[in-house]
């Protein structure tokens, strides 16, 4: 998936500094499209990932911009879209990868981190879908949100999954509500991905160390999907989440550690 | 600490040492009154990568969440953290007394997003102390009072080899938090 078929497309992947936003951002930019990155916050290792990830992109002879924008925050997103149309000469790929939440069982969130859930990993990807269509429309572009396994199964502190299974139940109603549009409309649910995010995720969940090798999945393997999806390739598929997990969740049972 | 089989400098150096590979930077660049934010760029998610490491190194497990955290929960939301994500006077009373001279910034109305800026590789050795001093008098396995430890940061049984059972910091901060208050009666 690394010919040019990409060749000038203009992709925004949100949260896209590190981790799975990061490894979409590359292999578009290798397949030949210009590149909207984008961090939340101003001065930390996110905008410096950002920065030099935008630097390694130019140097494939790609245009990239990285923007800083909350996603939680409309006014904010309304600028993250027209400054990557304005960099970027349009845009054709939205990639909804952004994400923030505590790790805790729901019932001990506190209200405030409850609303900070919503309103970045719900409202926050609703906005980003708003103020990218106008753009969208005018491409026919395509739409793919970055979801993971936590939307169908229970994962020990994280609340996170409850938002996914939300972003996957907009995911099929967009691709309905888009299509008279030409926009197409999908996501990708991945298992296990060895991210920094998985860094986070271990200490609430110790038996993950244990798991087997063979489950997990890397970011390039997300990204090589997401590509798949934007591709022509895939024209036959509408508001579908592919689930990414190496067979994680085939099984019911699995021994940790064996084979 | 650790009843005396590890020593702070180790403490310190091993925060370090995980500082630097969570940060990928030089080990020598960072003192024990760095701030983690301000003066080595870390974000949120590293700070749970560097727990990682020490937990790593030590056999222990770090607070997974913030003291203000355990105050919301254990006394209700708000008593320490306003509507607007400000820090209450409550709260500023309980972090001086918590984080002591190391938090010279924290005061009523600061932003709870700021606190963590706060944070030094001093402050983070501090709480890795005061997991490894939860370490019980007997093995809890076989009773035995042989403590050991090979590399000055693992400790286990001299006896059985079962390692050293500490507190959790998130036990830890719990325990601090009801003692303090049964004292002073803040919340």
């Amino acid at each position: 998936m690394e010919s040019a078929i990409f060749k000038d497309r203009a992709v925004l992947v949100t949260g896209s500094s590190r981790g799975i936003g990061a490894a979409v951002a590359r292999k578009f930019a290798r397949a030949g499209a210009n590149v909207a990155l984008n961090y939340r916050k101003e001065g930390g290792s996110s905008e410096k990932k950002a920065l030099e990830l935008r630097d390694e992109i130019e140097k494939m002879g790609r245009r990239c911009v990285a923007l800083k924008a909350d996603i939680s925050k409309k006014a904010e997103v309304k600028e993250l879209v027209a400054g990557a149309v304005e960099a970027l000469g349009g845009l054709d790929i939205l990639i909804l990868n952004a994400a923030r939440s505590p790790f805790k069982p729901i019932e001990r969130l506190l209200e405030r981190e409850l609303k900070q859930l919503v309103e970045t990993n719900y409202m926050g990807n609703i906005f980003c879908i708003q103020e990218a269509l106008p753009a969208l429309t005018e491409s026919k572009g395509q739409i793919i949100f970055i979801s993971s396994l936590g939307s169908k199964f229970y994962n020990p502190s994280y609340p996170l999954g409850s938002m996914k299974a939300a972003m996957e139940a907009v995911v099929r109603d967009c691709a309905e509500s888009l299509r008279p549009k030409g926009i197409r409309v999908n996501g990708v649910c991945g298992g296990i991905v060895r991210t920094d995010a998985l860094k986070t995720l271990r200490q609430f969940w110790e038996e993950l160390d244990q798991m087997p090798e063979e489950v997990f999945i890397e970011p390039d393997e997300i990204a090589d999907a997401v590509l798949f999806l934007c591709s022509p390739a895939a024209s036959g598929i509408l508001g579908q989440s592919i689930v990414l997990d190496k067979g994680m969740s085939l099984s019911l049972f699995r021994s940790p550690g064996k084979k | 600490m650790g009843q005396n089989l590890i020593t702070e400098e180790k403490v310190i150096d091993a925060v370090k040492d995980a500082v630097a590979e969570t940060l990928s930077i030089d080990k020598g660049t960072i003192n024990a009154d760095s701030s983690l934010i301000q003066a080595l760029d870390a974000e949120s998610l590293d700070f749970l990568d560097i727990n990682y490491r020490i937990e790593q190194t030590f056999g222990i497990k770090m607070a997974r969440h913030f003291i203000l955290e355990h105050i919301e929960e254990m006394y209700g939301e708000g008593s320490a953290i306003d509507e607007d994500g400000k820090l209450t006077e409550k709260a500023v009373e309980l972090l001086k007394i918590r984080l002591g001279e190391e938090a010279p910034e924290i005061k009523v109305g600061t932003d709870m997003d700021d606190i963590p800026a706060q944070l030094t590789v001093q402050s983070i050795a501090n709480g890795v102390r005061d997991i490894l001093n939860s370490l019980p008098e007997k093995c809890t396995n076989c009773g035995a009072q042989q403590w050991t430890s090979e590399d000055g940061a693992k400790v286990k049984c001299g006896n059985c080899g079962e390692p050293a059972a500490y507190t959790n910091g998130d036990d830890l901060a719990v325990e601090w938090l009801k003692k303090l208050n049964a004292e002073r009666k803040i919340f």
